[in-house]
């Protein structure tokens, strides 16, 4: 029975973790939080939907399809709205909210209702131990390893990766050194967006897809990456695994009513003992 | 023409005042009921989004709390009137206090975080709130919510109508309004706007930072526990949906809209988004979306506060601005 | 300053002038209080479907009395506060001359305040914790049945009928699903059988492999579910997945064809007490034919479940009323309480008892083939 929890757990966690992702991406470069970003994995699920519907696009390509439109979509909605928000803390937080909500109600309009998400990663029921689940599991754990590793080349081997670090670290001084700040942020958000989407695929097949699934995960998504260090990308991962496992675990051995508890109960802790989370990279300055 | 002296535009303002106060008295004899009810509702809200911008406008600090310790009000006034019998107004204080210090015991430790990690430890402050809200039957009565809350009486006269109620919600809003100027205008307030501007100065200046941080949330926690008391004795029935990250979100937003340190702009947006869901129907199915809209754009488009583009904000200091990438987590 | 208190007067001229009431309509109006958006959805557009219906034929049959019915739905989005402001909305500004409609426990106990104290009339079709209706709520009135009979039912049908000897218990953990489980649990004792496990979850879970691996622990050979769309599904399809053997069995909650389309091979075998089935009797069946022609084929299924309450209350029970009683609400209020009839779907008799609950036999469904099929009880 423990097997069996851990297995979902994990598997949940790893979603957040990726959603995660996304929150951390933009803070390292903006140090601004996107509201938005539960529901961009919501608004990537119904585009995969549609992909693997409408177009019978199997497992890989639909992954593929769906990263590369967020991306671009991230761009656009960088260029059009974005970069009129994130001059300005409150401004930026209030606007994504505003985002949030168009996104979730537009889509709401075309699916009112929870619908079934095909089964691109197959049907099959692996067993591992004393533990029953989907092949679908098996894709989210290994998606969001390759994810991890595409990353770290992506920011350390690229020019495009070093240029958003360098924003990251000194928006100002990289401008000096010619990195074109804007285009670099806007990278940031096209990022975001692609990983919160891929997410939203993997997660399909597990669960029914419904307008307002990206409410909760988002809000999990985001303390996962407060846990594990909102500034760092294998902290976020960390973060987002490990709330996942404890969370399956509390609702296995405590209370099931009480789990969400979890989550926010160890967000405050952390921000309490250790603000920058697990493996943040940024010391607190009592000053 | 003479310019304008310091006390025609104070003149101004009062009669501009007396003004909206006159209109807003007599709404309720003109106006369709169903009006007079989405208009109780602004000026319950009015209380948190007060609470609110003190804390976020002129302390600096931006709370997502603010809808579970509104709920917190609501659900002590709830109990003790239902469960041990208490008259309505009796029920005033004691849900100011336990939202006060409900705010206090879980917001003291995270006042020391800045910025964007206070505004995650509010999150979970909500959530935390508002899971016991739902859970904790035996005393919260759980999912099933608290039902036949007695109205506010004042002798023999039941505030029970929208009409009635309208009254009562404009005299709570009116004072909070009133008392919070004079709080802001207070040392308090010079504090507060202190700290906000730059916490190091401040502090090298003798300003007890941590003690006006405190007296800042306990304040915001305060007028958030008058609301909840309100909408609890208008409502008649709470339940924990109503105290949701929705809400809080919805304070907030309200106090930014308006535009930052301006108290008449706050209240001019909960006005405007309170009655939104309301005068959005027209759009039908298209309501929600509508109201998005109304928030991203309005962000975009007027970053300054909505009420920047009727009156000139009179040298409102610039919104709290992103922090350096070097800045510290706590401070 | 001066500014907004102009523009403040100019909203207040341009708002009142634009919502100005006409004075006492000819047509009666027929306010609904549904959920259009947010979880209930699916069980909202089923009462509004329903809604049309009946004042659609009832008003090409020259109306009541002459008069056409004019229906006004309002949108609660699935949440009681918004719920408040919507009854508010009925009472007030549409003057309404009764109710028919509500979804969600929590919202029809936080909307029938509104009700109760402006005195007009309300028929609840979809919310059935029992504190809905007592004696003291003079204006409200329940057809269908609550969660304490629905439970009892269920718990019956489970023990004796289908001899399940281990059964595990899944529930909401909102008031419904809380509801339920108690009844059952009541019922259960009185059948002297004892769950073998109790699982909760919120709402808005996903996943229930936590509670699920639990249960399965338990070796269970019937699993009841407590819960409405989507958490039902997931939990069959999930418990299935998990190598979960036990029959389904539950309340109406699962009585949603959507049910059906989320987990099409998990819920084959599921018993439920339902609220209208088309095979109970002919008329039924005629009536079911009739909607899903008119409702049916388009980008939604149809969901005749709710809509039938909605449309029989509507024809058998408001239109009579409203042609012997016309629009006096306390009159109204008399008829329906004193009301009796026969209505197509209820094999028999109903009426409504003292407390405006009306009395009625449950309807048992069994998931074959893909569609809810009658069960008969041996």
């Amino acid at each position: 029975m423990l097997w069996q929890i851990v297995v979902g757990g994990v598997a949940t966690g790893c979603i957040y973790a990726v959603v995660g992702l996304g929150f951390t991406l933009v803070y390292r470069t903006l140090r601004m939080v996107n509201f938005a970003q539960g529901h961009v994995f919501m608004a990537g699920t119904f585009l995969g939907l549609l992909l693997a519907t409408r177009w019978q696009f199997p497992a890989v390509s639909l992954l593929v399809a769906v990263a590369v439109a967020a991306y671009g979509i991230g761009l656009l909605l960088d260029r059009w709205i974005f970069r009129r928000l994130y001059h300005d803390h409150v401004v930026f937080v209030v606007g994504t909210i505003g985002l949030g909500i168009v996104l979730q109600n537009a889509v709401r309009l075309f699916f009112p209702e929870p619908v079934p998400f095909p089964k691109v990663f197959g049907e099959r029921i692996v067993v591992l131990g004393s533990a029953r689940f989907q092949v679908s599991y098996v894709w989210v754990v290994a998606l969001t390893v390759l994810l991890v590793a595409l990353l770290h080349a992506l920011f350390a081997y690229t020019r495009v990766g070093r240029a958003m670090r360098a924003v990251a670290a000194d928006p100002e001084i990289a401008g000096t050194v010619g990195v074109k700040v804007p285009r670099a942020i806007g990278q940031t958000f096209g990022l975001s967006f692609a990983v919160a989407a891929v997410a939203g695929v993997l997660i399909g097949p597990l669960y029914f897809v419904s307008f307002d699934m990206g409410d909760m995960v988002g809000l999990k998504a985001f303390c996962a990456a407060v846990l594990g260090g909102i500034n760092s990308i294998p902290g976020t991962i960390a973060g987002g695994v490990l709330l996942g496992l404890l969370e399956a675990l509390a609702a296995g051995y405590v209370s099931s009513a009480y789990k969400d508890l979890v989550a926010f109960a160890l967000l405050l802790l952390m921000l309490a003992i250790r603000p920058t989370g697990l493996l943040g990279y940024e010391t607190p300055v009592k000053v | 023409m003479r310019p304008r002296s310091k006390s025609d535009t104070a003149r101004g303002r009062r009669w501009g005042f007396l003004g909206l106060l006159g209109v807003l008295l007599g709404a309720p004899g003109v106006l369709p009921t169903y009006i007079v009810h989405i208009g109780v509702f602004v000026f319950i809200d009015t209380l948190p989004v007060i609470g609110l911008g003190i804390l976020s406008g002129y302390a600096g600090r931006v709370s997502l709390a603010q809808g579970a310790l509104f709920g917190v009000g609501a659900y002590t006034t709830a109990l003790l009137t239902t469960r041990l019998g208490w008259p309505a107004l009796a029920g005033f204080v004691p849900a100011v206090c336990v939202a006060v210090l409900l705010g206090i015991v879980l917001g003291a430790p995270a006042l020391r975080l800045a910025g964007l990690y206070f505004v995650m430890a509010t999150i979970g402050i909500q959530q935390i709130i508002w899971i016991v809200l739902m859970n904790w039957g035996p005393v919260t009565g759980g999912s099933q919510g608290i039902r036949s809350i007695p109205a506010v009486t004042f002798g023999p006269v039941v505030v029970e109508s929208p009409q009635a109620f309208y009254y009562l919600a404009l005299g709570a809003a009116l004072g909070s309004y009133l008392l919070s100027r004079r709080v802001l205008a207070s040392r308090l307030g010079l504090e507060l706007r202190a700290l906000c501007d730059d916490e190091l100065a401040a502090r090298a200046s003798a300003v007890s930072v941590t003690r006006a941080k405190v007296v800042a949330f306990a304040l915001s926690a305060a007028w958030a526990g008058a609301g909840g008391f309100l909408y609890a004795h208008y409502v008649r029935y709470i339940h924990p949906e109503m105290f949701t990250l929705e809400p809080s979100i919805l304070f907030l937003t309200m106090s930014i809209f308006g535009g930052a340190r301006s108290l008449e702009g706050m209240l001019f947006a909960t006005g405007i988004l309170e009655s939104a869901t309301e005068y959005l129907r027209p759009l039908g199915e298209y309501r929600m979306i509508g109201y998005g809209l109304l928030l991203l754009l309005g962000m975009m488009f007027f970053p300054r506060g909505i009420l920047s583009l009727f009156v000139r904000q009179p040298g409102t200091g610039p919104a709290a601005p992103a922090p350096a990438a070097d800045e510290p987590a706590v401070r | 300053m001066k500014h907004v208190a102009i523009v403040a007067a100019l909203v207040l001229v341009l708002v009142s002038g634009g919502v100005s009431e006409s004075g006492a309509a000819a047509p009666i109006k027929l306010g609904v209080v549904a959920p259009l958006s947010g979880p209930g959805t699916s069980y909202g557009l089923g009462i509004k479907q329903g809604a049309e219906m009946a004042v659609d034929e009832i008003n090409k049959a020259g109306g009541v009395g002459g008069r056409q019915i004019q229906l006004v739905v309002v949108d609660d989005a699935s949440n009681p506060g918004q719920s408040v402001t919507a009854m508010q909305r009925l009472v007030n500004q549409d003057a309404v001359d009764l109710v028919i409609g509500g979804w969600g426990s929590s919202q029809v106990l936080a909307n029938m305040e509104v009700s109760e104290r402006a005195g007009v009339p309300n028929i609840v079709v979809g919310a059935t914790n029992p504190k809905i209706t007592t004696a003291k709520n003079k204006w409200t009135f329940r057809v269908i049945q609550t969660d304490s009979v629905q439970a009892k039912e269920i718990a019956k049908i489970g023990v004796q009928v289908l001899g399940l000897k281990r059964i595990a218990v899944i529930n909401d953990s909102n008031d419904y699903g809380v509801g339920n489980k108690d009844a059952f649990l009541e019922a259960m004792d009185e059948l002297k059988q004892k769950p073998v496990e109790i699982q909760a979850y919120n709402s808005s879970d996903k996943d229930f492999t936590a509670q699920l691996t639990r249960i399965k622990a338990a070796n269970p050979d019937g699993l009841a579910i407590f819960g409405t769309i989507p958490g039902a599904p997931a939990i069959m399809n999930q418990a299935r997945d998990l190598g979960i053997t036990a029959r389904f069995i539950g309340t109406g909650g699962l009585a949603n064809e959507n049910l059906i389309t989320l987990a099409p091979k998990a819920s084959a075998g599921t018993v439920l007490t339902t609220l209208f089935h088309e095979d109970v009797d002919a008329d039924g069946r005629a009536w079911a034919d009739r909607y899903t022609k008119l409702f049916g084929g388009g980008s939604q299924p149809a969901r005749p479940v709710l809509a039938a309450w909605e449309y029989r209350t509507i024809r058998f029970i408001a239109q009579p009323c409203l042609q012997k009683a016309g629009t006096d609400k306390g009159k109204l209020r008399e008829c329906i309480a004193t009301w009796k009839g026969k209505v197509f779907g209820v094999p028999t008799e109903v009426h409504f008892d003292e407390t405006g609950q009306l009395v009625q036999e449950s309807v048992l469904v069994e998931v074959k083939d893909g569609v809810f099929a009658a069960y008969k009880r041996k």
